[in-house]
């Protein structure tokens, strides 16, 4: 079995401004992404289904996949699941019962399974008002989760640090969603809110061990991350099987919650031991100590 | 080591296992530990375990929904008193103000008084704006502007709707459905979920209004056929379950359900009204009086000469006609009004059931808002949520595998790798517990949650056993102690802003997340409360000498 460890790596040969530089560049691009979208497109993420509106069944037909979206008078999004001959078709309308009716009467019954296997609608105003109820959440979270890193920490820089990898967890994964597609969904959210809470930990190991121990700060740097990085990679093992399963087998909530949670995780690899590190270096060896 | 000391050395690792022991009787026992021993008895079909499972997982219909209406809420209508007496002819005046004005049926508008004694007043259509209702309300000397007036309904009107529901689901023979209320962004709406109900079932049965009366239809003065309402739900004291009366040939073709109508005032004025309308004269009581004729199923008034008809009436639409028989001898006879009882015809057993239903849950208050802009509406086949039921499992046990084959084979030493995983699973096993003891029902969502909390089990465990196993071997217990602390202070930071990120989504309605965010923050706490320091322990065998 291949044996896994955690690489030392010689921090002394990269200044902090090397080290800041990359996450920083990353997550500008990511904002850069954010913003334009909502600037051009009109929202900063494509919204799914549970925040614009619409319908989603879950078809089971022997018609072939390339005829199911003629079988409806609406635009119709058909992709296959990890079944046989089944399908989950998209709408931008909400009248699922007129959608409902043309599924059955359209498509090739499969044996003797019901062609609607699941059907899911949500009114245009029931998906705005859980766009505010997760933007809210969103917000209390962070808002809650930077609260304890200063209580906790009690100083300026090191606090400040976990808030803005935190934040740059957060804005990576949905730079990510604009950028191939992924629409945000109840899932997806509760991979955000997730990943506030999973990516801290690691970002805590470290400022814990650097602060709140003795002895020399790469020693302490190294013990952190051989804890830390395993922790994080093997969530992010974890939430890659349980994406790339779910998404093969067409169950959507597990798909984006575990896609959204490896993503942040892996930027947050990148934020705990580059941004935050530096920041924490400088803070020990060149900051005002209040 | 005397048995004493063996218990306070281990009492970490055995209060695990005292967990782990109910846990595994609330999952397998059948009856197990319930903590409402009334739902035990349910004969719920029961698989391998006591779990239960929700609609993902088990098939069947949820409708989220606003209430149609409007509100005029605190008004100052002049309908209550100084000294707190409620004046009832005063409320009479405005509602019938209502009706007129608005052109409403009766059941449509209504003003209550709440128990702090504040006044409101609400019309339950959408065909009626803000600027017309508040002008209602004006013509009725209230003082009322448009700005007093709102969307949605009181919560006295949803309360009742709520318990309406319940009754029909319940009447309807649905065990397991259930109606709640869930307020989002300031607006409220009625959540509906039932277990094996097709979406079609449950639209039908939320879209009935529910509102039943008989009416009388009889030649008045001038011979011309009128219909006069001479009995409603708020006068039926009694409803018994439909039956099929035997006719002169055998079955009759017709169904009915028996009524009880209140003692007292409305027996005696429904007698007085049959009386006034004719329906007691000579000639009009036998059989054949009431002879509508019936076209495609529905009964058609196209007819000749007089007809003494009694028609039941089911959200305005005309469900049966037929005559006195019986009914007439008794109150010719004087005797019906100490025995009040009445029988109410349905063409078949389907709408004997239904009238039977609505009669007992009584009709809906308000009706709720179906359309696709405003409401929810999800339903699943039970095949297909099998089908996800084996999807989780399968996704679940290739997570804890993936999980496992990390730890290996970063560790390679089955002394902390193997403990680690078994802890992380038992902590599923005791969350599997618990949700069915109080019997949570378990969605998709549940298993993100348990998926989640193997992750950040399986974090905080590395996190001792690294600490742990830092600089060499542990020589004594209390330098084990001293390094299993300081490991404690981060799982503690890590779980509390775990259940920080975590709490707004157990608090706020946000679809189905809820069920997510309570497990995965009940895992964090059951980890950091008993299996983590339960790790620390075993490990602490398995490392120093003693």
């Amino acid at each position: 079995m291949a044996y896994f460890d955690v690489p030392e790596i010689d921090y002394t040969r990269y200044s902090n401004r090397q080290l800041v530089a990359v996450p920083l560049a990353v997550l500008a691009v990511a904002l850069l992404v954010l913003v334009g979208s909502f600037l051009v497109l009109g929202s900063p993420v494509p919204m799914g289904m549970d925040f614009a509106g619409g319908t989603e069944l879950t078809v089971q037909t022997s018609t072939p996949q390339d005829d199911i979206a003629g079988a409806f008078d609406q635009d119709a999004n058909v992709r296959s699941t990890g079944t046989d001959n089944q399908y989950v078709v998209q709408f931008s309308e909400s009248d699922s019962e007129s959608l409902r009716t043309q599924a059955e009467s359209e498509l090739e019954q499969d044996g003797s399974a019901d062609i609607v296997q699941s059907a899911s609608s949500m009114g245009a105003t029931f998906g705005q008002q859980n766009q505010q109820t997760a933007l809210l959440g969103i917000i209390v979270a962070f808002v809650g989760m930077s609260a304890i890193a200063f209580i906790l920490f009690r100083t300026f820089v090191p606090s400040i640090a976990i808030v803005i990898s935190a934040f740059s967890d957060l804005m990576i994964p949905l730079a990510f969603m604009r950028l191939t597609g992924i629409p945000l969904s109840l899932g997806t959210v509760a991979g955000l809110l997730m990943l506030i809470g999973y990516s801290v930990d690691s970002d805590i190991l470290l400022n814990n061990h650097i602060l709140r121990r003795g002895g020399d700060f790469y020693d302490s740097t190294y013990r952190a991350m051989r804890t830390g990085i395993t922790m994080t990679v093997t969530s992010m093992a974890a939430m890659l099987v349980m994406g790339v399963v779910a998404f093969v087998l067409g169950i959507d909530l597990l798909a984006s919650i575990g896609i959204i949670l490896f993503v942040g995780l892996a930027a947050d690899l990148m934020n705990t031991y580059m941004l935050n590190l530096s920041l924490l270096r400088w803070y020990k060896f060149e900051g005002v100590r209040s | 080591m005397n048995p004493i000391d063996g218990v306070k050395q281990n009492w970490r690792v055995l209060l695990l296992v005292v967990f782990l022991t109910f846990s595994v009787i609330a999952l397998f026992v059948p009856g197990g530990i319930v903590a409402d021993s009334s739902v035990a008895n349910d004969s719920v079909e029961s698989g391998p375990t006591n779990l239960e499972f929700g609609l993902d997982l088990e098939g069947g219909t949820r409708v989220r929904a606003p209430v149609t209406g409007m509100t005029a809420a605190d008004i100052d209508a002049g309908v209550v008193s100084d000294s707190g007496q409620v004046d009832g002819d005063r409320i009479e005046e405005i509602e019938s103000t209502l009706y007129t004005d608005l052109e409403l049926d009766r059941a449509d508008a209504k003003v209550t008084v709440a128990d702090d004694g504040s006044v409101s007043a609400e019309v339950f259509t959408d065909n009626v704006t803000h600027a017309e209702f508040a002008g209602a309300l004006q013509s009725a000397n209230v003082d009322a502007s448009e700005e007093d007036i709102h969307d949605g309904v009181t919560e006295q009107t949803r309360n009742e709707i709520i318990s309406t529901l319940r009754t029909k689901i319940n009447e309807a023979g649905l065990s397991g459905g259930s109606v709640s209320e869930q307020t989002m962004q300031g607006t409220n709406y009625i959540v509906v979920e039932v277990p094996n109900m097709d979406s079609d079932e449950l639209r039908k049965l939320l879209s009935e209004r529910g509102v039943v009366e008989v009416v009388a239809y009889f030649p008045d003065e001038t011979g011309n056929q009128t219909n006069e309402t001479v009995l409603t739900q708020e006068q039926i004291a009694n409803v018994d379950p439909p039956q099929q009366p035997p006719g002169p040939q055998g079955q009759s073709r017709g169904y009915v359900v028996p009524v009880q109508v209140k003692d007292g005032e409305a027996a005696e004025q429904f007698q007085r009204d049959m009386e006034r309308y004719g329906f007691l004269d000579e000639g009009y009581t036998p059989q054949g009086a009431c002879d509508l004729p019936e076209e495609n199923g529905s009964i058609s008034f196209d007819h000749e000469g007089e007809q003494y008809c009694l028609l039941t009436i089911s959200d305005g639409e005309v469900v049966d006609a037929h005559s006195m028989g019986g009914l007439a001898d008794g109150m010719i006879a004087g005797n019906w009004v100490n025995d009040p009882s009445f029988q109410m015809g349905a063409p078949s057993q389907q709408e004997a059931q239904s009238l039977s239903v609505n009669l007992r849950a009584g009709s809906l208050r308000a009706p709720l808002d179906l359309s696709p802009e405003n409401a929810q509406i999800y339903s699943i086949t039970p095949t297909h949520a099998d089908q996800f039921k084996q999807y989780s499992l399968l996704i679940g046990l290739l997570s804890v595998v993936t999980v496992s084959g990390v730890v290996y084979t970063r560790y390679t030493d089955t002394r902390i790798a193997l403990p680690m995983i078994v802890t992380a699973l038992s902590e599923v096993v005791i969350l599997l517990g618990f949700a069915a003891m109080i019997r949570m029902p378990l969605d998709l969502s549940h298993v993100a949650g348990f998926i989640a909390v193997v992750g950040t089990g399986v974090d905080d465990l590395v996190i001792i056993a690294d600490e742990v196993l830092d600089e060499g071997d542990v020589s004594s217990a209390r330098v084990f102690q001293s390094r299993f602390r300081k490991a404690f202070w981060v799982i503690g930071a890590a779980a509390a802003t775990t259940i920080i990120a975590l709490s707004p989504l157990a608090v706020l309605s946000l679809g189905d997340l809820k069920g997510f965010a309570i497990i995965t923050i009940l895992g964090v706490l059951i980890g950091v409360l008993i299996t983590r320091p339960a790790y620390g322990d075993i490990l602490r065998r398995l490392l120093t000498d003693r």
